[in-house]
C-alpha cells in the first residue's frame, strides 16, 4: 500500500534580512550575514527551501556581566574588554556576528554616558569584521539617547538595532531610518503584541522587510515552552502568508541562561545536579537547540562549548 | 445617645449638612444631595470621588494613587476620608455626575426611533386593560353575584378564561356598583397565564391607562411613560443608576450586596425609579393612580436587585440566578409609587449574564423570525451578543465597562443636551456637533467613537491608542497623562476643557476588545464568520447617531458591507414597549427565553487571546478590517 504524501505546502516565504555592509555597500565589514528566506519550518527541507542557515551571535557586553566564574574563565580574560571579547568570539569561537549589549548604560547601574557607549561601539566595530547587533540597556529613556549616539557612529554599517517595543518604537524607527539600520521588534511572549509592534513600525514608515522579531527568551525551566510555541506559531503564521509576521526571529539564549540558578549553582546548593561547569553549557546548548527547532534564525550565545555544540547542530539540521 | 455632630460645608454651592463624627465624607456629600462619580464602591481605587479640603480637618482620605502635588493641595479621596470636625470641602465639578436626570424638554434628546412604538404584526393587547362596563342590573331573574357579574362581562369583552381578584377589590364592589348604577371601569392586568381584576372605578376611565416602561441599565436607567390607549410614548426620563456608588459593574454591586445586604441596592434602585416616575408625571395631568404598570427589562442582577431577591450565586460557578422569569408583583409592595393596585412586570431573561434587556432586544429586532443569520450586539456596561435566526438563538456576554455610555471617560456624559455626539475632520481640522447644538459639555458614546477614529485617521494617535508626539498642538499632559483637547474652557458649556486622554482611549479599546472578542468566539463556536451574518444589529445608548464607518475604523464592529449594519438604539426599551402593548409580544419573550442557548465565555480558553488581538485599533488582524 502506498503511503500518501502528507507534506505541508506553505504558501509564503520568510523575509530575507541582511545585516552588515561591505565596503561596496558603504560599510567596512568583510562579509555580511543574511538570515530568513525559508519556505518551510526548521529542518523540514523536504517541504521547502532553507537558503540561509541559522547563525550564532556572540554575546558581548560593555561591562562584565554577573556571571559564574567558570563561564568567565571559559571565555577568558578578554571578557574584561568588549573589543577583545568580540574578537575572541569571532576568531576562536567562530561566531557569525556580534551581539553587543550596552548594559553599562543602565541608570540604576553604571549609568555610562551615551558618548562612552558610542566609543565602545566604535571600538568593537573596528576590532571585528563581522556585522553587529547593538542593544541598549533596556531603559527606554536612556536607550533613546544612547542608541542615537551609538547608531550614528556605525552609520552605513547596516547594524541590527534592539529593540523596538510598543513603548519606544518611535525613537528606534527614527534612529534606524536616519542611519540605515535594521530593527529588532520586541514583544513579551505574546504573538499578538508582536504583530501589533510590527504594525506600529510599519505605520511609522519602517519597512517590515528590515525587521527581525524577538519574543524575549526564556531559559529551560523558566517558560521556554511558552516562548517556543510563540516562535513556532509566529513562523507558521509567516509561512501561511501573514506579511506582518514574516520576519526572521532572534533568541537571546546567552543573555538568559546564565541568570538562572539551575545553570550556575554549585553542586553544594543543588546536590545531585552534577558539575555546573558541564551543566551550565549543556543548559545553554539545550535551550539553543530548542529555539533552533522553534524557528530562531539568530541565536545569541555565550559559552564557547555551547556555541560549538550548536554549530554542529546547525550543520546537522540545515 | 447620639454621637456629637459636626458641620460639613460643600463648596462652591455652600451646601451645609450636619453629620455625626466619623461619617465618611462621601456619605456626607451624598446626604447633601450630591451625586459623586464614585465608581469603585468606596474601595479607594477609581479616583472618581476626589474632593479638596479648604478649611478644617478630616481623617484619612490620602492614598498612594493620588499624586504628591494633589496631596499637597488638599486633594482627598472622599470615600476614604471621614469627618472629624467642622470642615469646608470643595467638590470639583468633574467629581459630580453632570446632571441627575433629564428634565422637561429633554424628550427631544432621545432618539426618534426610541420614542416611536415599533411596528409589529401582533394584535394590540396591552398588559393592562381598562374596560368600561354597563352591567345589566341584577334582578330575581339575573341573580349573579356582583363579582361574577363583572368577571363575566370582562370575559365576554376581552376573552379571558380565568380572572382572579384580590379580597380587597371584592370588598369594594357592592357599594361601587350600586352607587354608580352598574356603570364602572374595570382594570385588568395580565398575571402569568391568567388575568387579575386589579380594581374597579366609577364611570368611564378607559382613557386613563398608562404604563411606565423601564430599561434598567447598569450605568443608565431610562424610563418612558406610555399611553396604553393611544399607544403613544408621552414622556421620557433618564438618570444615572444610583447603584454606581456600590460599584460600577454589577459584580462589584453583588459583592457589596453580600457585604451589607441586598436591601441597600434594592432601595437605591427603587428610589431611582420613583424619581424617574415623579419626573415623568411632573407637570403633566397624569396622576400616579393612572399608571397601572411598570414594565422593566435589565440584566439579570439588576432584575434581582429590583425584586430584592438574592444575587449571591450569580457570580459564582456555575452562575445560577435565583429566577430569570419572576411573576408579576404588586408594584406598591416594593415601594414603587404608581397605582397601589398596579403591577410590576420584570421581563424574563435567559441566564445570570444574559438578561431581559436582551430578550427584549431579540423581540424588538425580530431576529427570531428570519431565515438568515442575524447578530445583535447590545453595548452597555456589559456587551451582550445574540446570534441566530428563526430556528435557534445563541447568546453570550462580556464585561465592557461603561466607557461607551460616556461614563468612566473623564469628559464623558450621557447622550443629552450639550453632549458632543459627532466629531469629524474637515481639511485636517477637527470639528464637532453637539446634541441640540447646545454648548459642549462632554462626549457621549458616539462622540467618543468618532473622536478616536478621527484622531487615528489623522495619525494623532497610533494603533495602540497612544498619542504620537508633536502630531498636534492640542496634545498636552493632564495629571501626567497625555490628552487631546477638543474644546477649550472658553468655548465649553461647563467652563472646563473637554478632552480625551490616553487613559480614556485605553478604556474604550478595552471595552471594544471585550465585545469584539466575544462576537468572534461566539461565531467561531457556531462555525461561522462575520461574512455569514446577514444583518448586524448594533444596539446601545450611544446617542442619536452613530457613525458606522468610525465604529469600523476603531474595530468596534467588523468591516462588513454597510447595508448589513443596522443601528437600532435602545432595543431593551423598544422590546419592553412591545411586550407592554402586545400580549403576544409578551408571550413571545417567554418563548425566546426558552429557545435561546447561553454560551459562557468563562469556558472559552481562547478568549484572552482573542481579547489581546482586539486590543488594537482596529485589530491585530488588520486584514479583516481591510
Amino acid at each position: 500500500m502506498d503511503i500518501p504524501k502528507v507534506n505541508e505546502r506553505w504558501t509564503s516565504q520568510i523575509n530575507e534580512v541582511t545585516i552588515g555592509a561591505t565596503a561596496d555597500q558603504g560599510g567596512t565589514r568583510s562579509k555580511v550575514i543574511t538570515v530568513g528566506g525559508q519556505t518551510t519550518l526548521p529542518g523540514m527541507t523536504f517541504e521547502g527551501d532553507i537558503p540561509n542557515s541559522p547563525v550564532i551571535a556572540g554575546y558581548v557586553s560593555d561591562v562584565v556581566p554577573e556571571w559564574p566564574d567558570f563561564l568567565k574563565k571559559a571565555i577568558g580574560n578578554e571578557i574584561n574588554s568588549p573589543t577583545e571579547w568580540a574578537q575572541k568570539c569571532v576568531q576562536e569561537f567562530g561566531c557569525d556576528l556580534i551581539s553587543l549589549r550596552l548594559n553599562g548604560a543602565d541608570p540604576s547601574g553604571d549609568d555610562k554616558s551615551a558618548a562612552d557607549c558610542a566609543k565602545v561601539v566604535e571600538n568593537v566595530l573596528k576590532a571585528v569584521d563581522v556585522p553587529l547587533i547593538i542593544w541598549g540597556c533596556g531603559d527606554d529613556d536612556k536607550d533613546a539617547i544612547v542608541l542615537q549616539d551609538c547608531s550614528a557612529v556605525v552609520k552605513g554599517e547596516n547594524c541590527l538595532i534592539g529593540s523596538a517595543k510598543e513603548s519606544n518604537y518611535k525613537t528606534i524607527v527614527a534612529i534606524c531610518k536616519a542611519d540605515n539600520h535594521k530593527i529588532i521588534s520586541e514583544a513579551p511572549v505574546d504573538i499578538n503584541i508582536g504583530k501589533q509592534v510590527n504594525i506600529l513600525l510599519q505605520d511609522a514608515g519602517y519597512d517590515l522587510k528590515d525587521v527581525v522579531m524577538f519574543q524575549t527568551t526564556a531559559a529551560l525551566g523558566y517558560g521556554l515552552d511558552y516562548v517556543y510555541t510563540i516562535l513556532e506559531r509566529a513562523r507558521m503564521t509567516g509561512l501561511k502568508g501573514d506579511k506582518l509576521m514574516a520576519g526572521p526571529q532572534l533568541a537571546d539564549v546567552g543573555g538568559e541562561v546564565w541568570r538562572i540558578k539551575d545553570a550556575v549553582a554549585s553542586e553544594e546548593i543543588l546536590p545531585g545536579w552534577g558539575d555546573p561547569e558541564r551543566r551550565g553549557p549543556s543548559w545553554e546548548a539545550a535551550c539553543a537547540a530548542d529555539y533552533l527547532q522553534a524557528g530562531a534564525d539568530i541565536l545569541v550565545m555565550s559559552h564557547p562549548s555551547a556555541i560549538k555544540t550548536i554549530q554542529e547542530t546547525i550543520t546537522q539540521i540545515a | 445617645m447620639t454621637k456629637p455632630s459636626c458641620k460639613v460645608t460643600f463648596l462652591p454651592q455652600h451646601k451645609v449638612v450636619d453629620v455625626e463624627i466619623g461619617t465618611p465624607v462621601l456619605e456626607a456629600a451624598s446626604r447633601a444631595g450630591f451625586r459623586v462619580k464614585s465608581l469603585c464602591g468606596g474601595e479607594g481605587t477609581c479616583k472618581g470621588c476626589k474632593m479638596v479640603i479648604k478649611k478644617g480637618k478630616i481623617s484619612g482620605g490620602v492614598s498612594g494613587i493620588l499624586r504628591q502635588s494633589e496631596i499637597d493641595t488638599g486633594v482627598i479621596l472622599s470615600c476614604l476620608a471621614s469627618v472629624d470636625s467642622d470642615v469646608e470641602i470643595e467638590i470639583p465639578s468633574k467629581t459630580l455626575f453632570n446632571k441627575d436626570a433629564i428634565t422637561g424638554k429633554a424628550i427631544d434628546s432621545f432618539s426618534g426611533s426610541e420614542l416611536d412604538i415599533p411596528e409589529v404584526s401582533f394584535n394590540p393587547f396591552p398588559v393592562i386593560q381598562k374596560v368600561y362596563l354597563e352591567l345589566d342590573l341584577p334582578s330575581l331573574a339575573s341573580n349573579m353575584a356582583d363579582h361574577q357579574r363583572i368577571c363575566a362581562a370582562i370575559k365576554e369583552k376581552l376573552g379571558f378564561s380565568s380572572i382572579h381578584t384580590s379580597l380587597n377589590t371584592i370588598r369594594s364592589l357592592p357599594e361601587l356598583l350600586r352607587e354608580n348604577k352598574y356603570c364602572i371601569t374595570a382594570t385588568i392586568g395580565a398575571n402569568c397565564s391568567a388575568a387579575e381584576l386589579l380594581y374597579v372605578e366609577a364611570g368611564n376611565t378607559e382613557k386613563e391607562n398608562y404604563a411606565i416602561v423601564v430599561d434598567m441599565g447598569t450605568t443608565t436607567i431610562v424610563a418612558h411613560l406610555v399611553d396604553l390607549c393611544s399607544f403613544q410614548t408621552m414622556r421620557a426620563q433618564a438618570c444615572f443608576n444610583g447603584q454606581a456608588k456600590f460599584g460600577r459593574e454589577v459584580t462589584a454591586r453583588m459583592i457589596a450586596a453580600e457585604k451589607s445586604g441586598d436591601e441597600q441596592l434594592h432601595t437605591t434602585l427603587i428610589s431611582d425609579l420613583n424619581n424617574l416616575i415623579s419626573g415623568l408625571l411632573e407637570s403633566s395631568d397624569i396622576s400616579k393612580n393612572q399608571v397601572n404598570a411598570i414594565v422593566c427589562a435589565g440584566n439579570t442582577p439588576m432584575v434581582h436587585f429590583l425584586l430584592n431577591i438574592p444575587t449571591r450565586n450569580i457570580r459564582r460557578t456555575p452562575y445560577i440566578p435565583t429566577s430569570v422569569e419572576p411573576s408579576p408583583v404588586r408594584a406598591s409592595e416594593l415601594g414603587l409609587e404608581i397605582n397601589e393596585r398596579g403591577l410590576l412586570y420584570a421581563l424574563p431573561g435567559i441566564s445570570g449574564w444574559v438578561g431581559s434587556d436582551l430578550t427584549a432586544g431579540i423581540l424588538a429586532t425580530e431576529m427570531y423570525k428570519g431565515d438568515d443569520i442575524a447578530l445583535l450586539v447590545d453595548i452597555g456596561t456589559n456587551g451582550e451578543i445574540i446570534v441566530g435566526n428563526k430556528d435557534w438563538l445563541m447568546s453570550c456576554s462580556a464585561s465592557a465597562g461603561p466607557s461607551l455610555e460616556g461614563s468612566s471617560v473623564e469628559c464623558g456624559m450621557r447622550a443629552e443636551d450639550g453632549a458632543i455626539e459627532k466629531v469629524f475632520a474637515e481639511n485636517g481640522e477637527i470639528k464637532y456637533e453637539t446634541i441640540n447644538n447646545a454648548a459642549p459639555e462632554g462626549f457621549c458614546g458616539s462622540g467618543i467613537i468618532d473622536i478616536i477614529s478621527v484622531l487615528l485617521q489623522l495619525k494623532i494617535v497610533n494603533r495602540s491608542g497612544k498619542f504620537i508626539d508633536d502630531a498636534s498642538p492640542h496634545i498636552s499632559e493632564r495629571d501626567g497623562i497625555k490628552a487631546y483637547t477638543l474644546v477649550s474652557k472658553e468655548e465649553s458649556g461647563s467652563k472646563e476643557d473637554i478632552y480625551i486622554s490616553e487613559a480614556d482611549i485605553e478604556n474604550l479599546i478595552t471595552a471594544k476588545a471585550a465585545i469584539f472578542a466575544a462576537m468572534k468566539i461566539l461565531l467561531d463556536r457556531l462555525d461561522m464568520t462575520f461574512d455569514d451574518v446577514a444583518t448586524f444589529y448594533l444596539a446601545g445608548a450611544f446617542g442619536k447617531h452613530i457613525n458606522i464607518d468610525n465604529a469600523v475604523t476603531i474595530g468596534l464592529i467588523p468591516n462588513i458591507p454597510r447595508e448589513r449594519v443596522k443601528f437600532v438604539g435602545n432595543t431593551s426599551l423598544m422590546g419592553s414597549k412591545i411586550a407592554t402593548l402586545y400580549r403576544e409580544g409578551f408571550e413571545k419573550i417567554k418563548e425566546i427565553e426558552e429557545n435561546t442557548t447561553y454560551y459562557d465565555l468563562m469556558g472559552a480558553d481562547d478568549y484572552v487571546e482573542e481579547f489581546q488581538k482586539a486590543m488594537f485599533l482596529p485589530h491585530t488582524d488588520i486584514e479583516i478590517f481591510e
